[in-house]
């Protein structure tokens, strides 16, 4: 139902984007009649809802058309740029899940002191500052000045996966930059509220140790808003780097968006977006499974 | 006087050269032409470098052939180009800078266009025209083949004719060929000879079939639409071996290239569409050459001992065209001329170029072109006039006009230095600045004023970017003259149609100059259009890259170009 409705949203806007395909496709010079004859081969003289269906079934089929621009399948140019968007949101998650997560749990547990006040603050400067900047900045120092690695994510043609991972370091740090805030405060919020909960109390009465508390106690429950939090971030890792993906070079799927919607290339656009749709779905569902997993009264609720 | 040389040239004019020829060289003899200029026409006019050696030497000013410089073989060029092209890769409808940078790494033309303004041989050895210009006949060159195996010859130029000439076929060339050479005129005589039958006598025609029409790639007769980037099918001295959209195209090195074989082993070109990102790329080393740089955006790459600048002096520029048909102040040829006397060019050159362009004059007429007229006088800045004329025109407070323009390299500072300009006189100027793809959007034929309903022909005042050009005439054509494909200003003079038509048609240069020099004072007069500079087209290199130039046009040559 939601990718029905997406579906219907994207198809809705892709029409409302001013232009005119076959003059965008003919050049400027092209007469009208030509221009016309261009769009009528192409079915767009039949009604929207006829040219809605005829493309959403086409894609439930696997069938992404053509893209207007480039003149080829639209599944070869947005396949590559699905797999580099894993790639880069892969590299990026292994390296600020982790690292939030530490960071949001330490300053939870040391609430109000040192740790807690240069954790939550160095996170929050850093999603403050626009992506582009630190970015930048990173290029500027990493990649120039020290030349420690490449300012260009796209690595040379049969680079193996460690020169793929050295490629795609200095994004996944810009990436790390905007999201380590957001992560670690949700978790440490978690963690605050779990640590004040009579379950953690009772645990200490039992005797464990404060290590085996904190892993078996407050993490797992403290963890249940960062996972949802996590989910919501695939789309935007997925589909909404193009900042990111521009300033490195990087052919992912939020450039090709981007690019077809700069252009008027209808048939990758509405893809594209439905692609992005389809994965964000898929990372709420591990999501929701997730949460099941570490939440048994999700389990025992639905068994009752 | 060289009286060997006196006799070839005097045998030469006798039994070979017509009439055209004659001219070109009586103009040498009378000192009315100089040596840079004699060699470009004579280029032009397809004389042989052994018959442009000889006029010279008998004249006293000796030309020398520079020898090609030894290059180390082997190596990939990883060459940048911003921004990508926007559309398929399909040489007649290149519009975009992406598409004719990308096609010109493999591609060859009849002639080619050099850094000097000369013409050089390419797939034509020599070209003829008659007595006035109006059919030229061009001898093709022997034993080249396609990269796809097949002989080329007239059939294949024919063919690549026919498709730029073609209203129907989507050409982009067409805002050359237009009024020039039509459907028909194309004619094969001999199986390496071509007639071109004109339109109207065109003089500098063969500058025409040069990579400055950038879409006249020659393509096999039996070349399929939409197969350029599918097989390699040039004659150029690389191959187009992959392509991806978007990413980026590898080249290899045509062993069977009919130039010999060039330095690199191939090229890998990578796509950018971020002037910081290509910057940084070249920074830290992941690319050897950008195709193109800004000043405004690459200024981080002056001064860098690292990079190497490659400067070339043309005729790239913007234009101001104000709309001399809407009922509004810019009506008045008055209010045009005050709005144009704002502008301090030196400075706006100053800021925006760091002095690497040329103070426009308010005509096509660029300083590089042999022949502007230089004796016209020099349009600046004199605001008492500028208040006059508005006064004079009945808007003695100025009035409010809309600018509307493109977010491309400089055009929103210079925008915001017109509207600081005009402000000194009263005049209100709101910019409207759009995204490149929003600019140039909608139709650019029919509807009321015939030229559609695109914002960069229609809007009452705007700045457009346009292109360097080996010679001004398609610039005259299509931007000045009346009913023009791109007359944004919907400009309409007969009198500066007639120069326009008479300065096309001209053969000596001294003619050239002279209509060149009516042009220029008509449009002075009126204003259409206001040309604030013309600026150097710039690349940027890495220090190893040997043996590159960068192309007026933005073509990107490689042939000769070789790794450290």
């Amino acid at each position: 139902m939601t990718l029905f409705l997406l579906s219907v949203i994207v198809f809705a806007a892709a029409q409302l984007l001013p232009g005119d395909i076959g003059r965008n496709v003919l050049g400027n010079l092209a007469s009208q009649k030509d221009v016309d004859a261009y769009n009528k081969a192409l079915g767009l003289d039949r009604p929207v809802v006829v040219q809605y269906w005829d493309w959403f079934s086409s894609f439930l089929r696997g069938d992404l058309g053509t893209s207007l621009q480039y003149k080829v399948p639209v599944a070869d140019l947005l396949g590559p740029a699905l797999v580099n968007s894993l790639k880069l949101a892969t590299v990026a998650f292994v390296l600020v899940v982790p690292l939030s997560i530490v960071g949001g749990t330490v300053a939870g547990l040391r609430r109000g002191r040192l740790r807690d006040r240069v954790i939550t603050v160095a996170g929050l400067s850093l999603t403050a500052i626009p992506e582009f900047v630190t970015a930048i900045v990173l290029i500027l120092i990493f990649g120039i000045t020290l030349g420690w690695l490449p300012v260009s994510a796209t690595p040379p043609e049969g680079a193996g996966v460690a020169t793929q991972i050295e490629y795609l370091l200095l994004p996944s740090f810009a990436l790390v930059a905007v999201l380590f805030g957001y992560i670690a405060r949700i978790t440490r919020a978690g963690v605050i509220e779990s640590v004040e909960a009579d379950y953690t109390r009772t645990a200490y009465l039992k005797g464990l140790s404060r290590r085996q508390v904190v892993v078996r106690h407050v993490l797992r429950n403290s963890l249940l808003p960062t996972i949802a939090v996590v989910a919501t971030q695939v789309g935007y890792l997925i589909g909404g780097l193009l900042v990111i993906e521009k300033l490195f070079n990087y052919n992912g799927i939020g450039q090709r968006i981007y690019i077809a919607a700069q252009n008027k290339d209808f048939t990758m656009l509405q893809s594209g977006v439905m692609i992005v749709g389809v994965v964000y779905l898929a990372a709420t569902l591990v999501a929701d499974i997730l949460y099941s997993v570490l939440n048994p009264r999700i389990r025992y609720g639905s068994a009752e | 006087m060289d009286r060997d040389e006196m006799r070839r040239i005097d045998e030469y004019r006798r039994t070979t050269a017509g009439p055209l020829e004659n001219d070109l060289v009586d103009e040498l003899a009378e000192g009315g032409i100089s040596r840079q200029d004699f060699v470009r026409r004579a280029t032009m006019l397809g004389l042989s470098l052994g018959v442009v050696g000889s006029a010279l030497a008998a004249y006293d000013t000796p030309l020398a052939f520079g020898a090609p410089t030894a290059a180390k073989a082997g190596g990939r060029l990883k060459v940048a180009i911003i921004p990508p092209p926007t559309q398929e890769i399909e040489p007649h409808t290149f519009a975009d800078q992406g598409g004719l940078e990308t096609g010109s790494i493999a591609g060859e033309f009849l002639t080619r266009a050099t850094q000097g303004l000369t013409l050089a041989p390419e797939l034509a050895v020599s070209w003829k025209p008659n007595a006035n210009a109006t059919i030229w006949t061009f001898k093709l060159r022997p034993n080249v083949k396609f990269q796809s195996g097949q002989s080329f010859g007239a059939d294949d130029v024919l063919a690549t004719y026919n498709r730029l000439v073609d209203p129907k076929s989507g050409s982009q060339a067409l805002s050359v060929f237009k009024g020039v050479l039509s459907p028909g005129g194309i004619k094969k005589v001999d199986n390496l000879t071509i007639e071109f039958h004109l339109d109207a006598p065109t003089a500098s025609f063969p500058y025409l079939t040069s990579s400055t029409t950038y879409q006249a790639i020659i393509l096999p007769a039996d070349y399929k639409l939409g197969s350029f980037t599918k097989t390699p099918q040039t004659t150029g001295a690389f191959r187009l071996t992959s392509y991806t959209p978007g990413v980026g195209a590898k080249y290899d090195r045509n062993p069977g290239w009919w130039g010999g074989n060039a330095p690199l082993d191939g090229i890998d070109v990578t796509y950018y569409s971020d002037d910081a990102a290509v910057i940084a790329a070249l920074l830290g080393g992941q690319t050897d050459l950008i195709a193109q740089i800004q000043f405004a955006t690459g200024r981080a790459l002056f001064n860098n001992s690292k990079v190497q600048i490659f400067s070339t002096r043309g005729s790239t520029h913007r234009q101001v065209p104000m709309r001399v048909d809407l009922k509004n102040p810019l009506k008045d040829a008055r209010v045009r001329q005050a709005i144009a006397l704002t502008l301090d060019r030196p400075a706006i050159v100053k800021t925006l170029f760091n002095n690497l362009a040329d103070v426009g004059n308010d005509s096509p007429f660029a300083p590089v072109y042999p022949s502007t007229d230089k004796r016209v006088p020099q349009r600046k800045k004199d605001l008492k006039r500028a208040k006059d004329l508005l006064a004079a025109a009945g808007y003695p407070r100025g009035f409010s006009i809309t600018l509307t323009t493109e977010k491309v390299g400089e055009i929103p500072q210079l925008a915001q230095i017109i509207q600081r300009s005009v402000k000194a006189i009263g005049i209100n100027l709101k910019l409207n600045i759009l995204t490149a793809t929003a600019y140039f959007a909608g139709d650019q034929t029919g509807g009321p004023g015939g030229l559609g309903n695109t914002p960069w022909l229609n809007t009452p005042m705007n700045i457009t970017d346009w292109g360097h050009r080996a010679v001004p005439n398609a610039l005259l054509t299509s931007a000045i003259r009346t009913g023009g494909v791109w007359n944004a200003a919907h400009y309409k003079s007969k009198k500066t149609d007639r120069a326009i038509a008479a300065y096309l048609g001209s053969i000596a240069t001294s003619d050239q100059r002279k209509y060149a020099g009516q042009i220029q004072r008509q449009l002075l007069a009126d204003t259409p259009v206001v040309f604030p500079y013309f600026y150097n087209y710039l690349a940027a290199g890495s220090t190893k890259v040997k043996g590159y130039k960068a192309d007026a046009l933005g073509g990107v040559y490689l042939s000769r170009t070789s790794l450290a």
